[in-house]
């Protein structure tokens, strides 16, 4: 296949192109078959002018469209192949691979996969015998040559493996195996590093083989690994390396909990040509005490991930008393303020017993890394043996100065030879006063602390002067007296703190400093972590286990548990890939990288001279079948939606969709157009309900004064209240200078109502009264001013508003409100003023009263023309069905007839709702124009 | 499943005349129950055309006025107080009212979108109305079916005469309709552009001759909003002429505004006679436009509402 990488399955399908013009041919004569419909307008039809009639033919595009279709489908059943697989081997005879599968192959070990599967075909076709070697395999693994399709089967689970590639085994049992099989080609997948004399070594005995030598070496630019980390006080150090010293890469360090949740993260950099970079975790200790495992971003291999176990964790501190345990008074133990100020970041032991040797013993038992004690005199001297080789392994004693340690100064293990007696500095018989602290010094590990001012010191130890004492203090006074110093024993440290730990030394135990200071010499101590007792042997189960790409996994089958021997560090095997082990309580972190690691490529020029370099297969052959097919699948579904809308079954509108449309379509256009497709058609567009158009409803709600009236669900007493109101409207808009916008139905359960000024309510016998939940909403909207205008429409049932249904039904609404006395509305009432004079308030019955909040008692001896209380009430019922009066068509015409049919009668039912309306809008303020004739009466004078 | 919008409820071939008249008979006693139904329904807020007039209901007594025929005092009551009461009966002068339904095929459309088909709308509204005329006592006939008749139940007499008349699928004569007489036409007033010529100018003389009228315009709602696209056939349900429009939406405004102008023509023309024109759609209910026909005949067409 010279020039285009492509290949098919089965070349003669595709002679199925040469149909091509004859389908062109046939789809150009078949148009698409219009929809026949009967339809009684035809007179008004035939008037339009525009008869244009669909030319015979499809359209060119559709014809392409479809012709695009075949062709797609014709090359989709000829299985084309892009990039058809390619394999260098040319020698005969057994083929022997050998395959670097640890972990730092996990960049390019889908490459070398596919590499080897294609080479491993073709050894197949040729019928050569195979023997695969990867570096990781430990000495047991046969050596036989087996034929290409076992071989492919063996590598089946990938070529991937969290271990380290052991190139001298490696070499050494090839040098076996030429022994037995004359190889006759070689093939070596280099994971890209080289391992110094040992890849040399295989290198050697690979060249030693006859016949060609095939070497694939990826890019290793991308690699990188992590070496442990180092828990400081301040912050978590540690190190990220790479092979080859290329140009500068970013490099992302991100820190996970046990749970597997991201809770640090930050960012380094490779300088250009450097082959380290350093980063810095500066989470406090808390957090960083979580951390399980750190990650290299993007690296995607199990040596850029670090575990870290027990030894980078929280430390746990055995505390000791010299002074026996008042329980009763824990204010004055000499052990309280040390364990508030460490039981934040430390887990705390204390000794059971009062017996210093015993007690020292016990926290020892306790895996303790370090210990405190608090005016401790003298020391047993088995305790001091123990607490001496404590030390040598690393651990921290911490002492504290005290009436005893003062008496005893030549007690051992202390930091500093110390004056006998303690200073007294301050009291009543001294010139001076306590001393407080001075800067620390950059030597010093409190470094950078804030220099507590607040501190005094009054009593203390001093120190014998000594050429060391400059060097082992960590802190001092102001008068330069030290106040903390320390000392490295064996692998430890041996820190004393000059002042007892309880305030009547000094008030440092009440600071913040102090809590900081012991958390940083806390830090100093080693982690003990899971130990193996003395001789013994500890076999810790697998935990959690990195695979090939540092993703942690359950162990698989095979994993063993990880045995600690003494002192002897394990190492990372097949058996023991790296991860933790031990249990939820205690685990060990096995890690593939140490602290020295260095990385080094795999040059070109360490080759044997005949090796020949091979590229790993760059992309995959792609079987371009089913992406054919798929396109073809879009092609056929954009020609379905085509041959819809020629028959016009899409519209671009989507109002008035006639229900014709089968489900069928409706689902297919749903499916097609997704969102788009159109919704809410069935909605009345009257109701406020629809959530997507409350929004807006809201909006020409709050600009435009509108009426509103409470949907009931009966839709005709609806539409004659929305008629009613429309009529209303238009009579308002007609007489006076207040023009409302269209009515709108709302309902109390959903829709905001404080947008309108007055809710008319048509009372529905049948329909069930509204929840409390409406009903308190009506109630906030009446006491924020709204009125609502309760009609029980049944003034012609006759009997007198007490037993009909309207009533009855209203009275149940109104259970739940708060509704003020009312009154039929008096003589006086602004509503019989607020725009026409009326005596009465007709609707399209006569008689019923309309009833209103009571406005006080009238003052007897005022005349005033009209009243009104302050505010407008917020309630009027009546039974005249004003609506029904009201309600008007599109043409103006009305609706109902006015019963009894008195002529004016629907007149003065709008000049009563033009009353209403204004007694809502402008409340009271006609009862005070009353009173301007009075008014320009008193300016005349 | 149907991918049309609409159908012709009754899709038998023409010829069979009688098969299509035996199925509109059957269908008619089902109309008349629903047409009672509809003006029961009606009937609860319908008070007649209560006025005071010569008939044998009492109506109310008020007090006498000078000037009055002695004889219409009430002696029995005004002897139980002082005043003189004239007992005053209700109105029954009786009007002759003819209906009509037109029953051509183009009335047969339905659409999903509505219940039912124009035309059995229309004689539901008809017979309701029928119905609703029988009880305050009007004298109702059916054009070119049966004449005027009062009677408590012209409703099912005006049905069984419809039932032996056939289908009115053509207009009736309407000389012989006689001064002041009330004609109530229900159609959906889609014809030939001369038809209609023609029917406006009987209007006209009708209107001459003081006779009103109230057009009831029944159309279906998939008629008046045009809602059809892409490659489309209209068939005229009349003449079997077809129409192919290849891509339908690209009229649907014009001929929407062309329809509104069709229905608005009509309904200027009844204003100028002082007719009432009365647009009813399949999809909503019978009692409204019972109502609004109502109204328009109680009303006096020349003070205008209110």
């Amino acid at each position: 296949m010279a020039g285009l990488p492509l290949a098919f399955a089965s070349p003669w399908v595709l002679l199925a192109l040469l149909a091509l013009p004859v389908i062109w041919y046939l789809l150009r004569l078949t148009p698409p078959k219009p929809r026949s419909e009967f339809f009684p307008p035809f007179v008004i039809l035939e008037q339009l002018k525009a008869t244009e009639d669909t030319p015979a033919k499809s359209p060119w595009w559709l014809t392409l469209l479809r012709l695009a279709m075949a062709a797609l489908a014709i090359l989709a059943m000829a299985g084309p192949i892009l990039n058809p697989g390619e394999t260098p081997l040319k020698g005969e005879g057994p083929l022997l691979m050998v395959i670097d599968d640890g972990w730092a192959s996990a960049a390019s070990s889908d490459q070398v996969h596919r590499t080897a599967l294609a080479m491993l075909a073709v050894a197949g076709e040729k019928g050569r015998p195979v023997t695969i070697v990867r570096t990781t395999d430990l000495e047991d693994v046969s050596l036989e040559p087996m034929s290409a399709a076992e071989a492919s089967g063996l590598l089946e689970a990938g070529t991937n493996r969290p271990a380290r590639p052991d190139h001298a085994l490696a070499a050494q049992r090839i040098r076996s195996a030429i022994a037995a099989t004359g190889f006759g080609e070689t093939v070596f997948f280099s994971d890209g590093l080289a391992r110094s004399d040992r890849t040399r070594g295989l290198l050697d005995s690979l060249a030693s083989i006859d016949g060609p030598l095939l070497v694939a070496s990826p890019d290793t630019s991308g690699l990188v690994a992590l070496r442990p980390v180092e828990n400081q006080p301040s912050s978590m150090i540690g190190t990220a390396i790479r092979a080859n010293g290329g140009g500068s890469l970013p490099l992302r360090i991100t820190a996970f909990d046990k749970n597997g949740l991201p809770i640090a993260t930050t960012q380094t950099l490779f300088a250009d040509g450097e082959t380290e970079a350093r980063f810095e975790l500066s989470q406090p200790v808390e957090v960083r005490n979580q951390i399980v495992r750190i990650v290299a971003e993007s690296a995607n291999n199990a040596g850029a991930v670090q575990l870290l176990d027990d030894s980078n964790r929280r430390r746990v501190v055995g505390l000791i008393s010299g002074q026996s345990a008042d329980i009763s008074q824990p204010l004055l133990s000499p052990l309280y303020y040390i364990n508030r100020a460490l039981s934040p970041f430390s887990d705390l032991r204390f000794a059971d017993t009062a017996n210093t040797d015993e007690a020292v013993d016990d926290l020892l038992n306790q895996n303790v890394s370090a210990m405190v004690l608090a005016d401790v005199g003298t020391l047993p001297v088995q305790a001091r043996e123990q607490i001496t080789g404590f030390l040598d392994k690393g651990g921290l004693v911490i002492r504290f100065a005290g009436p005893r340690l003062a008496a005893n100064p030549a007690s051992a293990l202390l930091p500093v030879e110390l004056v006998q007696g303690d200073r007294f500095i301050g009291g009543a018989l001294s010139w001076e006063t306590p001393k407080s602290v001075a800067p620390f010094e950059p030597s010093s590990p409190f470094f950078g602390l804030k220099t507590p001012e607040d501190v005094s010191v009054s009593r203390q130890v001093l120190a014998l002067q000594s050429q060391d004492l400059e060097n082992r203090t960590w802190a001092r006074l102001e008068d330069g007296t030290p106040l903390v110093t320390a000392n490295q024993v064996g692998a430890g440290w041996l820190v004393l703190f000059h002042v007892n730990s309880d305030n009547n030394w000094s008030n440092l135990p009440l600071s913040g400093t102090f809590v900081e200071m012991l958390r940083r010499t806390v830090n100093l101590a080693r982690s003990t972590g899971v130990k193996p007792l003395e001789d013994a042997q500890l076999r810790l189960p697998p935990m959690e286990v990195l695979d090939g790409k540092g993703v942690p996994v359950p162990p698989p089958v095979g994993v063993k548990p990880l045995v600690l021997e003494g002192s002897i560090e394990p190492r990372v095997t097949l058996e023991n890939p790296p991860g933790l082990y031990g249990t939820e309580d205690g685990f060990r972190a096995l890690n593939l990288i140490g602290d020295a690691e260095t990385l080094t490529a795999l040059e070109p020029a360490m080759l044997p001279a005949k090796a020949q370099t091979t590229t790993l297969a760059a992309s995959t052959s792609l079987t371009l079948r089913p992406w054919l097919l798929l396109a073809a699948m879009v092609l056929f579904l954009a020609d379905c939606l085509a041959v819809l809308w020629f028959a016009g079954l899409i519209r671009g509108s989507s109002k008035a969709r006639p229900r014709s449309v089968p489900a069928a379509t409706a689902l297919l256009l749903a499916a097609a157009l997704g969102p788009v497709a159109p919704a809410g058609s069935f909605m009345s567009p009257a109701m406020a309900q629809s959530a997507t158009a409350d929004d807006g409803l809201d909006y020409s709600a709050a600009l435009r004064t509108r009426f509103a009236y409470v949907v009931n669900g009966n839709e005709e007493i609806d539409a004659i209240s929305r008629a009613g109101l429309l009529g209303l409207t238009r009579f308002v808009s007609s007489r006076t200078a207040l023009e409302p916008g269209d009515p709108v139905g709302v309902d109390v359960i959903t829709d905001e109502l404080s947008f309108y000024p007055f809710l008319y309510w048509a009372i529905d016998p049948a329909a069930p009264a509204p929840g409390e939940e409406a009903m308190a909403r009506v109630d906030a909207y009446m006491k924020q001013g709204g009125t609502v205008l309760f009609d029980t429409r049944d003034q012609i049932s006759g009997v007198l508003n007490n037993g009909s249904g309207g009533n009855q039904k209203l009275r149940e609404i109104l259970a739940t409100l708060d509704i003020p006395p009312l009154e039929p509305v008096p003589s006086d009432h602004v509503l019989t003023k607020a725009f026409f004079l009326l005596d009465s308030f007709p609707g399209r019955y006569q008689g019923g009263d309309l009833w209103v909040e009571q406005i006080g008692t009238a003052d007897e001896t005022e005349t005033r023309p009209a009243r009104a209380g302050d505010g407008v009430s917020t309630i009027m019922i009546t039974s005249n069905d004003f609506a029904g009066a009201w309600a008007v068509d599109e043409q103006n015409r009305s609706l109902l007839p006015i019963t009894p049919p008195v002529p004016g009668q629907r007149e003065y039912a709008f000049r009563v709702g033009v009353n209403i309306v204004m007694y809502t809008m402008t409340g009271n303020y006609k009862a005070d124009q009353v009173h301007v004739p009075a008014l320009l009466e008193r300016l005349g004078q | 499943m149907s991918l049309t919008t609409g159908k012709l409820v009754e899709a038998l071939p023409a010829q069979s005349v009688l098969a299509r008249s035996r199925a509109r008979a059957a269908l008619i006693p089902d109309l008349l129950v629903e047409a009672q139904r509809v003006a029961n329904n009606v009937f609860a807020g319908w008070h007649g055309r209560r006025r005071r007039g010569i008939g044998e209901n009492f109506w109310q007594f008020r007090p006498y006025v000078q000037g009055e025929n002695l004889a219409a005092i009430d002696w029995r009551r005004s002897a139980r107080d002082d005043h003189v009461y004239v007992k005053d009966r209700e109105w029954q002068a009786s009007h002759t009212i003819w209906l009509w339904v037109d029953e051509s095929a183009s009335m047969l459309y339905q659409s999903s979108s509505a219940e039912v088909s124009k035309q059995s709308r229309a004689l539901v509204l008809a017979l309701a109305m029928a119905e609703l005329l029988a009880r305050s006592g009007e004298r109702i006939g059916w054009l070119g079916v049966s004449k005027p008749i009062v009677h408590r139940h012209a409703a099912e007499r005006l049905a069984s005469d419809l039932i032996v008349a056939g289908a009115q699928d053509r207009w009736p004569d309407m000389k012989h309709i006689g001064d002041h007489a009330e004609v109530v036409l229900f159609s959906d007033f889609l014809e030939s552009r001369e038809d209609e010529e023609a029917h406006l100018a009987v209007f006209r003389d009708l209107s001459d001759k003081r006779v009103r009228g109230h057009l009831v315009q029944i159309i279906d709602p998939a008629e008046e909003v045009f809602s059809y696209a892409g490659r489309m056939e209209f068939r005229d349900p009349e003449t079997g002429h077809r129409l192919n429009l290849g891509s339908a939406q690209t009229v649907k405004q014009d001929y929407e505004a062309l329809f509104r102008g069709h229905t608005q023509l009509l309904a200027d023309y009844c204003s100028r006679l002082g007719w009432s024109h009365t647009l009813h759609h399949t999809d909503h209910l019978a009692s409204q436009a019972l109502q609004s026909l109502h109204v328009a005949m109680s009303e006096n067409p020349f003070d205008g509402g209110r």
